[in-house]
């Protein structure tokens, strides 16, 4: 009897998570199939190979400049990205290893601070810009990002498994305080360092909102603003996008397969 | 009592290594913040702001636009972020199954969407859902629809389109928080359930989810916080249309600043209006955690 | 070397006291070991020695100097951690010298002071492994050699055997005492582990509660406990102890009746005390005799019994009150279920109600 029911949960199981592996990769399919058609017959829903793939990727380096543009999302999320880890490695290291009543209060305000939308933000941050003349420049994409509270509680999370002793050796030893981060703390949380440089660059890579509101011109574009313009007016070119979203999408998918525990292990990272 | 030198020292260095961080977020989050609140209260075009008091909350209760785009988050909210935590646990729970064949390959699957750019997804769900695309061709060869479906032309499709493909970008992220936490389940308690007779569904429901409880509120807030700032699917799938049906509040800041005419101080209200339910929907998903466990 | 001194040293962390007044003077050359349950506050003394936690009050002094405010490493000790504690992405040479590269000793002399620790622990072999690559007992070594290299005045060790297999625990105990033997230097040992204490001090330092409760050399603390916490730390299996009543007191001894043996009393050679007195009997196991042998018997229910071949623990009990009882051949008990032995007038110390003893 309850064999019967084992099985029939189990197959149900299997139907299930195939409908859902299929629909999480089609799309990916989709837009594989999609660079190799014209745009008409994307809209038309062809779903088998082309003869458009040489056509497609003519027009999107016409349109696009894309070394430019590849730098430019490369420079913005890996500055970006690394700043950030030193900020809030740094922090993370101090709210966890020096705790003082006043700086654990900062640390609870701080949690709280996780849920301000960037909505609330983005007009200070821009009219901010505006007055330092930073608009359109690498500057006024990166520095908002730096400070990551996000990343600060990651670093202060793993920093809990960062053995105190460690640190205890180090300073009979004789290493200062900047010593023992650098030659101690740094090199044996290299793991940890190598997580959350993947989700800050992931997450600076992606962004939209803002780099959208701060550059303005073709030259300064990231890749997510130039396939987004891509997408722009009445008819766009879904050739041409597609072979946009392949390289928009091709870093962080490489990413994630050289570096899949790596990647799991930065998104779990801040609620271990 | 005067501290000692070693006292001093440690207090020194635990604001040294804080500091740049403070500094940062001083600058750019908490300066911000309140300046925000301020403009909150001024009216005008542009940069020539005059004190308005309570206008702009006045303005909020009769803008028609305001009222459709906060209406259109809280339905996104309400419909997409159950739907995708329930599909999150349920793959969850079948992927955490040792004997289940296939499972790193089901997972790898379900978890790539959250790999994509924002902005590369919402274009090819852009295409997938046109009107003669491959999801109307599919569902009309299959028979469960006889006339195309106008996915993006029609208000409620519109926004089915929008819960969908953030569902499809999304569940695969929250899945991998449920399957680590299910992980760290200690395997013995499924054990003696199984000795006690106690069925499959009734270990999910009375085992496995509570002592996920954690984990449940901390994605619940975290996609709560995400789509009550949706921006990018609406913005480049739809733009808010058909007749802003799918008009989100971050879009309507994005449009009141940087698109139409700029209305800093009514775009800093609209804002503001996230920040207060961010708070009171964080505050109400903690409480209501902390009943269910006293 | 150098020896240490400690003068009303306290400790609090916010209201909470956790080092209450602490004197003590440690020699030269000498090994000490604080051992107490934990929470006693032993490893906080060592670290407050070590300069890892700030002293709240008090003298804290190495080799004739103040050392309440000196760095660390400027206190002339080294260290031997519990997790050992070593940098994880260096080799063994590397951990052994890095204290030297940052006290700027030129390459070649810490290349030598490196080699001639490594000799003194056999660690030639091992010199270019990671820590993950060492097994338990060897990163122990290692952690030693590291302290080694420093040259340290003081060497302080905070429960160093803990995290090892027992057999592993009995070698790296014979260990340091040779190294204690061949270095000569002062250590302090940390450990929760009398048999440690017992095997390793010249000097036992009994804690609890973040006070001394005793200091004195092992078998004085085995033989002349002052108390009856000390007198139930050291010793295994610990000490027992039986409830009784002062019945008489004269000329120089009193009788004492047993709560739970009526009928067993004894006349103790002591003066403390006052007629009603109710007071604490300690016997340790190793002390019962058999029947008649000593001056008075008791008889008890048995509860279990342990053979270890050459010595069996009985766990016997009368009224609720349970006793061990240390047997050097006593297989014939094996089934029977009572058991009468007897305790004899000087293997008894008498403890009053506070604890302390009577003598």
């Amino acid at each position: 009897m309850s064999n019967i029911y084992a099985i029939t949960t189990r197959s149900a199981q299997y139907v299930g998570l195939s409908i859902a592996a299929f629909v999480s990769v089609f799309p990916f399919i989709w837009m594989l199939l999609g660079a190799t058609n014209t745009s008409p017959d994307i809209i038309r829903g062809k779903i088998s190979p082309g003869g458009a793939l040489v056509e497609n990727v003519m027009k999107f380096a016409a349109q696009v400049d894309l070394p430019r543009v590849m730098f430019n999302s490369l420079f913005i999320a890996g500055v970006g990205a690394i700043l950030t880890l030193i900020v809030a490695s740094l922090a993370g290291y101090g709210f966890e290893m020096f705790r003082s009543r006043v700086r654990e209060r900062i640390f609870g305000v701080l949690l709280l601070m996780l849920s301000i939308p960037f909505a609330a933000l983005m007009i200070p941050l821009f009219i901010m810009m505006a007055n330092f003349k930073l608009i359109n420049t690498y500057q006024a994409v990166i520095l908002p990002t730096v400070a990551s509270i996000f990343i600060i509680f990651y670093f202060r999370q793993a920093t809990k498994a960062f053995p105190r002793e460690l640190r205890d050796a180090a300073r009979i030893d004789g290493l200062k305080e900047w010593q023992i981060f650098l030659h101690v703390y740094m090199p044996v949380m290299r793991s940890t360092y190598a997580a959350a440089m993947i989700i800050a660059f992931m997450a600076s890579w992606n962004n939209y909102l803002w780099p959208l509101i701060v550059l303005q011109t073709n030259d300064m574009f990231t890749l997510t603003l130039a396939v987004a313009a891509l997408n722009a007016g009445y008819t766009p070119d879904f050739g041409v996008i597609m072979v946009g979203a392949i390289v928009a999408t091709l870093p962080t998918l490489i990413i994630f397969f050289l570096l899949q525990r790596r990647f799991v292990e930065g998104m779990l990272g801040a609620v271990k | 009592m005067a501290q000692s030198q070693l006292a001093r020292n440690e207090q020194l260095n635990g604001w040294a290594f804080v500091m740049p961080a403070l500094v940062l977020i001083g600058i750019f989050m908490i300066y911000p913040i309140l300046w925000s609140l301020w403009m909150s209260f001024q009216t005008g075009r542009g940069m020539q702001l005059s004190f308005g008091g309570v206008a702009n909350i006045t303005r909020l209760t009769q803008d028609p636009v305001f009222l459709r785009a906060l209406t259109n988050t809280m339905i996104f909210l309400a419909i997409q972020v159950p739907v995708m935590l329930v599909l999150a646990l349920l793959f969850a729970n079948a992927l955490n199954s040792s004997s289940l064949w296939g499972r790193a390959f089901f997972r790898t699957a379900i978890f790539l969407p959250c790999v994509t750019s924002l902005v590369a997804y919402s274009v090819i769900f852009k295409s997938m859902f046109a009107g003669d695309g491959v999801i109307n061709q599919t569902l009309l060869w299959l028979n469960i629809i006889d006339t195309p479906i106008a996915w993006l032309a029609d208000p409620f499709w519109a926004k089915f389109v929008i819960v969908t493909a953030i569902t499809w970008r999304w569940t695969g992220y929250n899945m991998i928080f449920y399957l680590a936490a299910m992980q760290n389940i200690d395997r013995s308690i499924y054990e003696a359930a199984r000795i006690d007779g106690v069925p499959a569904w009734a270990r999910f429901w009375y085992l496995t989810v509570p002592m996920l409880k954690p984990v449940i509120l901390f994605t619940t807030v975290i996609s709560t916080i995400g789509t009550l700032q949706l921006f990018d699917e609406p913005n480049l799938i739809t733009l808010g249309g058909p007749s802003d049906s799918t008009l989100t509040l971050s879009m309507y800041i994005y449009n009141l600043s940087f698109k139409f005419m700029p209305n800093f101080g009514y775009a800093a209200t609209v804002s503001y209006v996230i920040v207060i339910l961010v708070g009171i929907l964080s505050f109400l998903q903690f409480l209501a955690a902390r009943d269910r466990r006293s | 070397m150098s020896s240490v001194k400690l003068r009303a040293i306290h400790k609090s962390y916010g209201s909470v006291e956790v080092i209450k007044g602490v004197d003590l003077d440690i020699r030269s050359k000498e090994f000490v070991v604080f051992v107490g349950p934990s929470g006693c506050g032993k490893s906080t003394l060592l670290r407050m020695i070590a300069g890892l936690e700030q002293i709240t009050s008090g003298n804290l002094e190495i080799g004739g100097k103040r050392m309440n405010d000196v760095d660390p490493s400027k206190r002339g000790i080294a260290m031997v951690f519990q997790s050992y504690a070593l940098y994880p992405h260096m080799t063994v040479r590397e951990n052994m010298g890095f204290a030297l590269r940052f006290a700027g000793v030129a390459k070649d002399q810490i290349a030598r002071q490196v080699s001639d620790a490594a000799r003194i622990l056999a660690l030639e072999p091992l010199l270019d492994r990671l820590p993950k690559e060492l097994s338990g007992g060897q990163r122990q070594r290692v952690a030693i050699g590291r302290a080694i290299v420093r040259n340290p005045e003081v060497f302080l060790f905070d429960e160093p055997l803990s995290n090892l297999d027992a057999e592993l625990r009995v070698h790296m105990r014979i260990e340091i005492a040779r190294l204690h033997k061949e270095l000569q230097t002062t250590i302090v040992y940390v450990t929760h582990d009398q048999v440690e204490a017992m095997t390793l001090a010249d000097t036992i330092v009994v804690l609890r509660d973040g006070i001394i409760e005793q200091v004195g050399r092992p078998l004085d603390l085995y033989d002349d406990p002052a108390n009856q916490f000390v007198a139930g730390f050291i010793g295994s299996p610990r000490m027992n102890f039986l409830a009784a009543t002062i019945v008489e007191k004269s000329g120089g001894a009193l009788t004492v009746e047993l709560q739970n043996h009526k009928n067993c009393r004894l006349v103790l050679p002591l003066t403390g005390g006052a007629i009603g007195d109710a007071v604490i009997m300690g016997v340790r196991p190793e002390h019962f005799g058999l029947p008649g042998m000593g001056n008075a018997d008791i008889a008890l229910d048995v509860d279990v019994a342990e053979h270890l071949g050459s010595t069996s623990y009985v766990y016997a009990s009368a009224d609720g009150e349970s006793l061990v009882i240390e047997r050097e051949e006593s297989r014939q008990e094996e089934r029977s279920d009572r058991i009468t032995v007897s305790v004899s007038a000087e293997k008894i110390y008498l403890f009053d109600s506070a604890g302390q003893r009577l003598r």
